[in-house]
């Protein structure tokens, strides 16, 4: 789970461009990160790509934090087994 | 598969900046592949260089964006007329040699991920067996203007 995180954290810093620092678990992506829906389209396809999944275009709205992201990324790769 | 004249029923750039001028394949939302041809007319080569004509990369990546606009639309009717705006999110895009007068451009666009109002795709440019361009960008649509 910590490991997902981290790898999840990176990559969110490298696409909205902000030191992973700042992408605390808990920081709003649209208040305090800046983040936008291009940037959240973004941030759905690199974890597609990474874990091998497929996200549906409902959790984007869910995708407000890093630990509510980890959550969507964590529930479809257990249900992918 | 979509004459210049189609291509305007999706697209709603116009002269002098349309440019794409053929689609020769098409799978609505997997993938478009569009023909720009560059001629020595073109306004731009006048001023980029004065004698030595290159087509400017940034008109590279809008052969691209619109070639994406046509993947996106290609399965809804008539969007032109629906006053929609796109918008460029982020483009990522590496070039890799010069096109010049002369070169036919073959634009390849496949989805990385297409949502509801929004994209995210890669692209080739080549002409004939030279790759000059390739790369990725997002893209969203909105109706109206903000």
């Amino acid at each position: 789970m910590q490991d997902l995180e981290n790898e999840i954290r990176s990559m969110i810093a490298e696409i909205i461009e902000r030191d992973p620092s700042e992408v605390t678990p808990d920081a709003k992506f649209f208040e305090d990160l800046g983040v936008d829906s291009m940037m959240a389209l973004e941030i759905m396809a690199a974890m597609e790509k990474k874990y091998k999944i497929s996200i549906p275009e409902e959790n984007l709205a869910k995708l407000t934090t890093l630990r509510e992201t980890v959550a969507v990324a964590k529930e479809i790769l257990e249900k992918k087994g | 598969m979509l004459n210049i004249e189609e291509i305007q029923k999706i697209l709603p750039q116009r002269f002098p900046f349309l440019m794409v001028d053929r689609v020769i394949e098409l799978e609505p939302g997997k993938k478009v592949v569009a023909i720009k041809n560059v001629s020595f007319n073109e306004e731009f080569f006048g001023g980029h260089f004065p004698g030595q004509p290159v087509m400017p990369g940034v008109l590279i990546i809008e052969a691209m964006a619109q070639s994406a606009i046509i993947l996106f639309y290609a399965d809804k009717e008539e969007t032109a007329d629906k006053k929609l705006s796109y918008y460029l999110g982020s483009v990522k895009v590496r070039f890799l040699n010069p096109a010049f007068p002369g070169d036919q451009l073959k634009i390849t666009v496949e989805p990385i991920k297409i949502i509801s109002g929004a994209a995210l795709v890669n692209a080739t440019v080549y002409a004939g067996d030279k790759e000059i361009a390739r790369g990725e960008m997002s893209f969203s649509v909105k109706e109206g203007h903000e």
